[in-house]
């Protein structure tokens, strides 16, 4: 019996002090400072990308603390760990409030984001993700993207195109994958963002297996085009460029969305036996040499080294400003703004300014968001593999 | 007129692939009477053993042969510990196995070389030219081998001791027992065989596609299935015809934009249809099936 009770005892001691530390630790934000909250991979398979956005979004609170703060008050990065598990985000989320969340970073990758969204729509806390590609991430008001939204890359894509070459001087072409929602969805607003009368019609194959064998008869169709668009993975677009490379012009270039991203990285795959050149639509090129990329790449190799420099810290970066230029436009407007306003307040206010927002930053110029939370923004062509001369 | 030559000889190359897979199922049906349905991960299999005998010893022929060797024993060790307990069961429990013969293979292999595709290149061939078209040389190698294939295995068959043994056990297995033919070592060199030839297909698969992950052999699997029950299951040619039927239909439909998306429903629309008017396949034979 007495065993018994000391038993008790210790549980009962247990939960007692798991009771206080989780009191104290929601002691944290005393209300003096700005918190943003994130949640993202810092450790496990992704934890390349949640460190870069961390790293990234802390360097741009010490640029902003260092300029003064905002009304007096500084900012406060908190970032949790959720190792791209979505299941861990309504753990982090809940620490995150308790810690006194003001706005937030949302998930670094897209299935914990899309859970992200959810937790936060009920308490209209406002966020925006610097990476989570999903089209539905921005579905409830309180959602952003600083990225561009997976199929919208197919409206960017074509806009690139529009602009950046001659009337006429290309024969299009674009090969997609059936029935897959990511690569359909690109696709089809591809078709009806592409200026037909500026560069004639596309040349359209597909397939539908998400590892094809043979892509011969699509590159039979393909072959008389130099830009052929991909807005697939990077697995079938490798088995589609050994089996084009000699069939296909290497004057052709091949112009993807972010699934080309990794394609020089497949074990076995030497990127330098394709002729043609490889680039990918991106918002970010991690070999700018002038510009604001140029310095955020020199601040951030110079504090963290090369090896977490990728778009999503980038685009991070970019995030804390955009939050940052909300907020100072709405304090010149002259509205209450104090870490201790709430929640859902200052998810109202920073609505309202992201309506006329509008700044440089490292992903582009003039970036803003449409009202539904939908980046626009200049995209770059980020370029894999020149062709071979 | 062009392209539809180069789509041709495109189908055929494909279909070659099929049919040298579809060798393996119907000459198991016809023999073991069981639908192997593991048939196509063996291809994988075989894959996996050429891509690590390629890094151990460097040379690309001798780990082609290496695989070939290896796949042909995989089949005959997956035929004795696998179905060999199962002789004389009902055919759902072996059918049932089967899949999970499958099942394991797949899942071996991903925990073995991971999810992630490997690419894979053993020869870079380049092109000839023909008559005015360039065609690629595997075109012609995956031609060439599958026609070679076909005849030496039907002259094998028709002529050898062995191979008159098949027949016969395939005719009536209790009859040919009674004629003092060991229906399970036949039954082994059937597998052994066909194992072989989906390894031969493998190689064939790589000068085509570079890429292999754990689920590689599913797909081809499934269509060489089909090319075999097209072509009349249980029959040599028919599985011939049947692939290369397959195949042409495939390259064809792929190369139509407006079908392409659907090449698959079509494949297997085709195969509805053609059951429906000869259910035995094209060179299928009818037999009356005990009760």
């Amino acid at each position: 019996m007495k065993k018994f009770f000391t038993k008790i005892n210790l549980v009962l001691l247990m939960v007692v002090a798991l009771f206080t530390t989780s009191v104290l630790s929601g002691c944290k934000n005393k209300g003096n400072e700005f918190v943003i909250g994130m949640s993202g991979p810092l450790t496990g398979g992704a934890a390349v990308y949640g460190l870069a956005v961390q790293k990234s979004a802390e360097m741009a609170v010490e640029e902003i603390n260092a300029l003064g703060g905002l009304n007096g008050y500084k900012f406060k990065l908190v970032a949790t760990d959720d190792m791209h598990d979505p299941s861990k985000v309504s753990t982090n989320y809940a620490s995150l409030m308790k810690q006194g969340m003001n706005f937030s970073l949302g998930c670094v990758t897209t299935k914990p984001c899309l859970e992200f969204k959810n937790l936060s729509k009920d308490d209209n806390l406002f966020f925006i993700t610097p990476s989570a590609t999903n089209d539905s991430v921005p579905e409830f008001a309180n959602g952003y993207q600083m990225c561009f939204a997976d199929t919208k890359q197919g409206t960017f894509s074509a806009q690139y195109i529009n602009s950046n070459y001659e009337a006429g001087s290309l024969t299009i072409g674009v090969l997609y994958r059936a029935g897959d929602d990511y690569s359909q969805g690109i696709y089809q607003n591809f078709i009806d963002a592409i200026d037909t009368t500026k560069f004639g019609n596309v040349v359209v194959a597909s397939f539908n297996e998400e590892n094809p064998s043979s892509l011969e008869s699509q590159v039979q169709s393909l072959k008389n085009c130099t830009l052929v668009f991909l807005p697939i993975y990077y697995t079938p677009a490798s088995t589609f460029m050994t089996q084009a490379k000699d069939i296909i012009s290497p004057n052709c270039v091949y112009f993807g969305c972010d699934g080309l991203d990794g394609i020089d990285g497949i074990q076995g795959f030497d990127i330098n036996t394709i002729p043609q050149e490889i680039s990918y639509l991106s918002h970010f090129n991690s070999n700018a040499t002038t510009g604001l990329a140029k310095e955020f790449i020199d601040k951030y190799t110079a504090k963290n080294g090369k090896d977490t420099l990728n778009q999503f810290g980038a685009s991070a970066y970019d995030c804390v400003y955009a939050i940052y230029n909300a907020l100072k436009k709405a304090v010149e407007a002259g509205k209450n703004v104090t870490p201790k306003t709430s929640v859902s307040e200052l998810c109202e206010i920073l609505k309202e300014e992201f309506k006329t927002l509008s700044f440089n930053g490292v992903t582009g110029n003039n970036i803003s968001w449409d009202s539904s939370g939908f980046v626009n923004k200049e995209a770059v062509k980020y370029i894999v593999k020149e062709k071979n001369s | 007129m062009l392209d539809f030559i180069v789509t041709f000889i495109n189908g055929l190359s494909l279909g070659g692939i099929y049919a040298m897979i579809a060798l393996g199922y119907t000459m198991v049906y016809g023999i073991a009477k069981m639908l192997n349905f593991a048939h196509g991960d063996i291809i994988m299999v075989s894959g996996y053993i050429l891509i690590v005998f390629m890094g151990i010893t460097g040379n690309i022929p001798l780990s082609i042969l290496i695989s070939i060797f290896f796949a042909g024993m995989f089949g005959v060790l997956m035929e004795k510990s696998a179905y060999m307990p199962l002789r004389g069961a009902s055919p759902l429990a072996v059918l049932i196995t089967a899949i999970g013969v499958s099942y394991l293979l797949q899942s071996v292999a991903q925990m073995i070389f991971g999810s992630a595709p490997k690419y894979v290149v053993i020869a870079n061939l380049g092109s000839v030219n023909l008559f005015g078209l360039s065609i690629q040389l595997y075109k012609i190698i995956t031609l060439a081998v599958t026609i070679v294939i076909m005849v030496v295995l039907s002259l094998f068959i028709k002529f050898s001791k062995t191979g008159r043994a098949m027949i016969a056990v395939s005719e009536d297995r209790g009859a040919s027992g009674l004629m003092g033919i060991d229906s399970n070592k036949i039954i082994s060199i059937t597998f052994l065989i066909g194992a072989m030839l989906a390894s031969v297909a493998c190689t064939l698969y790589f000068l085509l596609t570079p890429n292999i992950n754990p689920t590689f052999g599913a797909k081809p699997g499934i269509k060489a299935f089909t090319a075999a029950v097209i072509g009349g299951i249980g029959s040599i040619p028919g599985a011939m015809i049947g692939g290369i039927f397959l195949g042409i239909i495939e390259c064809f439909s792929n190369s139509i934009p407006v079908l392409s998306p659907y090449t698959d429903a079509i494949e297997f629309l085709i195969l509805i249809i053609l059951l429906l008017v000869r259910p035995t396949g094209i060179l299928g034979k009818k037999r009356k099936e005990k009760v």
